[in-house]
């Protein structure tokens, strides 16, 4: 009988703890949402709708803000930079990471081998936007001012030391057997590499592209001090220069805002599983 | 094995790490000696001269009010964000760790604003604590009978409103990290514990959070250098504002970069590299000790 009480009452707190729970993490998700929200439904609402009923549903879906908001941007044009630098930066990034991750883990057991990783891992540390500066007068010596790869080469390079990071410890589960085999069939280290391990890496290299794609495309202060030109500039560039402009007229900026956070929410949405495992995979890592 | 067959045998590993290490010697190592160097330099954007100055940008840092501010402010940040995120953070991540109902929304959707970029959500947050009548937030202090507060043009809170909003976006990326983590602490430990009749409190300190050290190291010491970095939530919300209060190093930086002083500029940034590196090893000497005495 006095067992039956205590599993009830042991039931009821675990109910109540339960509840509480749930309520937690609802309240934060929904400070989560909301500004979002706000953000989406602004863009269907005149300046003094919003200003009166800022979380009411528009009372019509209207699109012309987004028109005006696409024209002003420059969007194709911004969107294709953006897209540019993102997707070349991200497979020079892949490639260049997985070569090393590769031959430093082979390596380890050399003193250049683990020279080279601790100047790459020292990049980790001393953060580049300190010798901006410097690299404004190297990026302009180079004759690369205005030129998509200044800012790709950039990225490439202050992206790479996690990057090899990640790969090379994820090399070591890769066994040695499997590169002693292909050199006992004949096969040289860049074709065990490509034919072999590469393949093998899957997993490392899509949490290395998905964690650069994010950062690549958010990059705000690269094309800030490397592509001044407008023809040359990002989606936020455009952004920046419009609210800077207009910071007035909501309206008009709101599917602004939205135009520049949409294609990485899409991407977001549907990789949304492979996006969030990918950044606790590289995080068991370190 | 002979002398060429060796070198013969070396070549391919080492044409496989030239990109990644020439790509960080020529746009990582050599700007970081430029900027050292041309702190020395009379380098502006008005003159095609390049003239050595000797320590005549130096001189003039010691009086540079908007310096000092700025590296207060970028390290009050990067501290504040760190501390109030791992704070809220850890729990939530235990929490969503557990065989709950709908874990995976829940983490999705905090996760969701890290994707936002950092100028967006800045933009955006300007808006909704705006302390015109359009601004949501302060909608709803008023409603509640309370004085408007100025976010971002009081000089005394506008800080701690950018560091609020940073932690916003970034609390679900501090999350998913200490959540990697825990996957690693076997499920036998926690059972361990709760044999022994450790309440939810002694598990946390005794078990969870040593188990979590290398999260926290990794959550601590990125965003401090992170934190040490901002400036894309700075350029959206205040520009530095309210009267330079809220500048910080990247900013300041930038605005000198601006004016045409690159000489000047990057006396800036060979200052904040100091400033950089004695964080770094503050961090690094700190989680050191805090492993060996895990590891005893």
């Amino acid at each position: 009988m006095g067992g039956a009480v205590r599993t009830m009452r042991d039931n009821k707190k675990k109910k109540f703890t339960l509840a509480a729970t749930y309520i937690f993490l609802t309240v934060i998700a929904v400070a989560m949402l909301i500004p979002i929200y706000y953000l989406l439904v602004t863009t269907f609402k005149t300046p003094e709708h919003a200003a009166v009923a800022p979380m009411a549903l528009p009372s019509s879906l209207d699109f012309s803000g987004y028109i005006k908001a696409f024209e002003e941007m420059e969007y194709p044009r911004a969107f294709r930079n953006t897209f540019l630098i993102t997707l070349i930066s991200v497979t020079g990034i892949v490639l260049f990471s997985s070569m090393a991750g590769y031959v430093l883990n082979r390596k380890s057991d050399k003193k250049a081998g683990q020279l080279v990783f601790l100047l790459l891992l020292s990049g980790m540390m001393f953060p580049y936007q300190m010798s901006i500066l410097g690299l404004y007068k190297l990026i302009r010596g180079l004759n690369l001012m205005n030129s998509l790869w200044s800012v790709i080469l950039v990225d490439i390079t202050i992206n790479l030391p996690f990057a090899v990071f990640l790969m090379r410890s994820y090399m070591a589960t890769v066994p040695m057997e499997l590169d002693e085999a292909a050199k006992i069939d004949g096969a040289g280290v860049f074709r065990t590499f490509t034919t072999i391990i590469f393949p093998l890496m899957k997993p490392t290299i899509a949490t290395v592209a998905i964690l650069n794609t994010l950062n690549v495309w958010n990059d705000f202060m690269g094309p800030l001090y490397f592509l001044q030109s407008r023809k040359k500039d990002v989606i936020l560039q455009e952004i920046y220069r419009n609210i800077g402009q207009f910071s007035t007229d909501w309206t008009g900026i709101f599917p602004m805002m939205v135009l520049g956070i949409m294609p990485l929410m899409i991407f977001y949405l549907f990789m949304q599983k492979y996006i969030i495992s990918g950044v606790m995979a590289g995080s068991v890592k370190g | 094995m002979n002398r060429n067959q060796k070198i013969k045998n070396t070549v391919p590993y080492i044409a496989m790490t030239a990109p990644a290490v020439l790509l960080f010697l020529i746009f990582f190592v050599i700007p970081l000696f430029f900027t050292i160097r041309y702190s020395f330099y009379n380098w502006t954007n008005y003159s095609p001269d390049i003239t050595f100055s000797g320590l005549s940008n130096y001189v003039k840092i010691p009086e540079d009010k908007m310096l000092k501010t700025s590296i207060k402010n970028s390290l009050l940040f990067a501290t504040a964000t760190v501390v109030i995120q791992s704070v809220i953070t850890m729990p939530i991540a235990v929490v969503l760790n557990s065989k709950l109902r709908g874990r995976n929304i829940f983490r999705a959707i905090f996760f969701m604003p890290v994707v936002m970029s950092t100028l967006v959500v800045g933009y955006l947050w300007k808006y909704l604590l705006s302390s015109s009548d359009y601004g949501f937030v302060n909608q709803i202090i008023t409603g509640l009978g309370f004085e408007k507060i100025n976010f971002f043009g009081n000089g005394n809170v506008a800080m701690w409103t950018i560091i609020l909003v940073e932690v916003w976006q970034w609390f679900g990326w501090a999350m998913v990290i200490y959540l990697g983590n825990l996957q690693n602490i076997s499920g036998d430990l926690f059972e361990a514990a709760s044999v022994d009749g450790a309440n939810a409190w002694d598990r946390f300190w005794h078990i969870i959070v040593p188990g979590l050290a290398p999260a926290i190291k990794i959550n601590v010491v990125t965003g401090m250098i992170n934190g040490l970095k901002v400036f894309d939530i700075i350029v959206a919300t205040t520009n530095g504002g309210p009267a330079h209060r809220t500048e910080t190093i990247l900013t300041s930086m930038y605005s000198k970069f601006s004016d045409g002083n690159f000489g000047y500029a990057s006396a800036y940034g060979t200052v904040f590299l100091v400033v950089a590196m004695i964080v770094a090893c503050i961090l690094l000497g700190g989680f050191k000790k805090w492993e060996e005495r895990l590891g005893q």
